[in-house]
């Protein structure tokens, strides 16, 4: 990747990364709290968003419900916390089991469907798992489930408190920087290839002896374990989970992140989970209605810059280096 | 027998009618969403959030003690040329790009977003219910009926009918299929080709607006009442098959029925579920739906 696009995002990466450094290291000295968990909330939602680029950027599949493998990897992880053991890895492995298994199935539900048929379909899937969460009373019903327990990560080196929020802060990036790196590690394999192709010209490929179906369910399958193994960091962070994290204010959300930060690019999302969270904090801080001006925003950037902003500057250094856009 | 004609005329008949009143509603939803959909090719995500607008703006009228027949004719006019510029200067605007689907459908995503906000600020979170405007009951074989709601009934089916009427009767019906067909080839043979999308964006978005005026006294407005409805509307043209009007009413009365006579038997909650289900299994079956698009027919 030695193109344009490939050098910005690359920037892209050592700007987010130094970013964080210099901000984790004045945290540390002011010995902040809030803003720690902010931004590991943020690195969460990022999570999410990666899912939402990688079935829509990559594949060209838009989805308008992956807050439903958000919300299913946050219920698993609260319920295993709780319930049975409060252990990282135990919550973590179950999630991304029982998250593959899901995402398999469901997408012979939702890859039944094209285009707009699509993303309807997975945003009604999401809104009747929301409901039926909704109102079961065995997973606390519209309270969800609160009082899981802080949980300390056992690794070789010691335990890790993720109470302690620049630890556990840590940890997130960790997890958030591994599924990055697996998600571009793929698409530099022969399978990324085809993900790529299915968005260009999906009718093309069988013609030249391709099954995109297969692929396709791998995307999907991925996406899926991507939102769920994010949704499960949540209930460590903030020790309570609630229906709201399967609504379509959450999968939504996820979709404006992406086309904010930039389709397609991965790191664009993260970028714009980054860049959301912040925006919202300070504008939580004047007025409630925040939403508003998060949408006009959006809006202004569907019509005005459907590259989001990482496109934008991919677009630049294209034109610069006389590549074609 | 008299047990099985005392369950048919208690049980069942009050529960069909029920059902029917809400699948009215449904179809008024419904058909702006299709025809939108059938002449743009665009998903129109803040369909529910324009139902909410009418049904604020009935809110408002009535507070100023306009009369509610008044309001039912000044709602769509509002809306209607609301409609037109949110077609003329946002949808055009990525209406040409490559991914047309996915861009319109996120900015009118956007634009739900913004509205939906837009109604908790200006008139807060709160549930607000304006006054039936017909009150009283008839009787009919032996059950009370809400007044209202046979009205609802009837306006709405005269309010379906006329707009099939206009769709496949009238030259501007056809105008709007020819555009709808071949846009270049009507283009080519004087059809204002982008008036005439502007105007049916309009029309739809009228439509919601006059089914949240009709269905606020029934079910109450709040900020998220355009999203809680939408995902019915949208079933309802998937199953039907986006595009088509036919479809959409038979659905529409289909699924209204399926749930209102389910839920005599299972929890309503559950109602929800077993729709989207018939809709997978549509899907699953019949891809494009139960019936074409509007420009076959």
């Amino acid at each position: 990747m030695a193109d344009a696009a490939g050098r910005v995002i690359r920037r892209t990466e050592y700007i987010l990364l130094a970013a964080t450094a210099i901000l984790f290291v004045v945290g540390l000295m002011a010995g902040d709290t809030f803003f720690f968990r902010l931004a590991t909330e943020s690195l969460i939602f990022g999570g999410l968003a990666l899912a939402v680029d990688l079935l829509l950027g990559i594949v060209g599949l838009l989805s308008l419900g992956q807050a439903l493998y958000f919300g299913f990897g946050a219920y698993v992880s609260a319920l295993l916390l709780k319930e049975v053991a409060p252990s990282f890895w135990l919550a973590t492995g179950a999630v991304l089991a029982a998250s593959a298994v899901v995402g398999y199935l469901s997408s012979f539900i939702a890859l039944r469907s094209k285009g707009v048929y699509f993303a309807l379909i997975t945003f009604g899937l999401a809104q009747v798992a929301a409901k039926t969460v909704y109102n079961t009373r065995e997973l606390g019903a519209s309270d969800g489930i609160i009082g899981i327990p802080i949980v300390v990560i056992g690794t070789p080196f010691g335990g890790l408190d993720t109470a302690n929020a620049p630890v556990f802060f840590l940890v997130t990036l960790g997890v958030i920087a591994l599924l990055y790196g697996l998600t571009k590690y793929l698409l530099a394999t022969p399978m990324g290839g085809i993900w790529h192709a299915v968005r260009a010209n999906e009718a093309r490929l069988p013609f030249i002896g391709f099954d995109t179906l297969g692929p396709k369910r791998a995307a999907f399958t991925l996406a899926a374990m991507i939102a769920a193994v994010s949704g499960a960091l949540y209930p460590m962070l903030r020790g309570f989970v609630s229906p709201e994290l399967l609504y379509f204010s959450t999968s939504g959300n996820a979709v404006v992140t992406v086309v904010l930060g930039g389709v397609g690019t991965l790191i664009g999302p993260l970028f714009g989970s980054a860049l959301l969270t912040g925006l919202r904090s300070v504008i939580g801080t004047w007025t409630e209605h925040h939403q508003i001006l998060i949408g006009l925003i959006f809006v202004a950037v569907v019509v005005l810059a459907p590259r989001g902003i990482v496109g934008i500057a991919i677009e630049r250094a294209k034109r610069r280096a006389g590549e074609q856009i | 027998m008299t047990a099985l004609f005392d369950s048919l005329q208690f049980i069942y008949a009050p529960q069909i009618i029920n059902g029917l009143s809400i699948g009215v509603a449904v179809i008024l939803m419904a058909l702006g969403l299709t025809i939108i959909f059938g002449l743009l090719d665009v998903i129109n995500m803040s369909h529910g959030e324009f139902y909410a607008a009418g049904a604020y703006l009935s809110v408002t009228l009535l507070g100023l003690d306009l009369s509610f027949w008044l309001v039912l004719v000044l709602v769509p006019v509002i809306l209607f040329p609301a409609g037109f510029l949110i077609e003329r200067y946002l949808i055009q605007r990525v209406f040409h790009h490559r991914d047309r689907h996915i861009l319109t459908l996120l900015l009118t995503f956007g634009l739900a977003i913004v509205l939906e906000d837009a109604y908790r600020l200006v008139w807060g979170a709160n549930p607000m219910r304006p006054e039936t405007p017909i009150s009283g009951a008839t009787e009919f074989l032996g059950i009370y009926f809400p007044q209202y709601r046979l009205f609802l009934m009837a306006f709405g089916s005269l309010l379906i009918l006329g707009v099939w009427w206009v769709v496949y009767k009238t030259p501007a019906g056809a105008i709007v299929r020819a555009a709808a067909y071949d846009r270049d080839m009507s283009a080519s043979l004087g059809v204002p080709v982008k008036a005439v999308y502007a105007l049916t964006f309009a029309f739809g978005v009228a439509l919601a607006g006059l089914a949240g005026v009709l269905l606020a006294p029934i079910y109450s407005v709040f900020p998220t009442m355009g999203k809680d409805f939408i995902l019915l509307a949208f079933t309802v043209v998937i199953v039907g098959g986006l595009g088509s009007i036919k479809g959409a009413v038979i659905a529409a009365l289909l699924l209204t029925q399926l749930q209102s006579i389910s839920s005599l038997f299972i929890s309503p909650v559950w109602s929800d579920p077993l729709v989207f289900g018939v809709m997978v299994l549509v899907l699953m079956f019949r891809p494009a739906g139960l019936f074409g698009g509007f420009k076959n027919g």
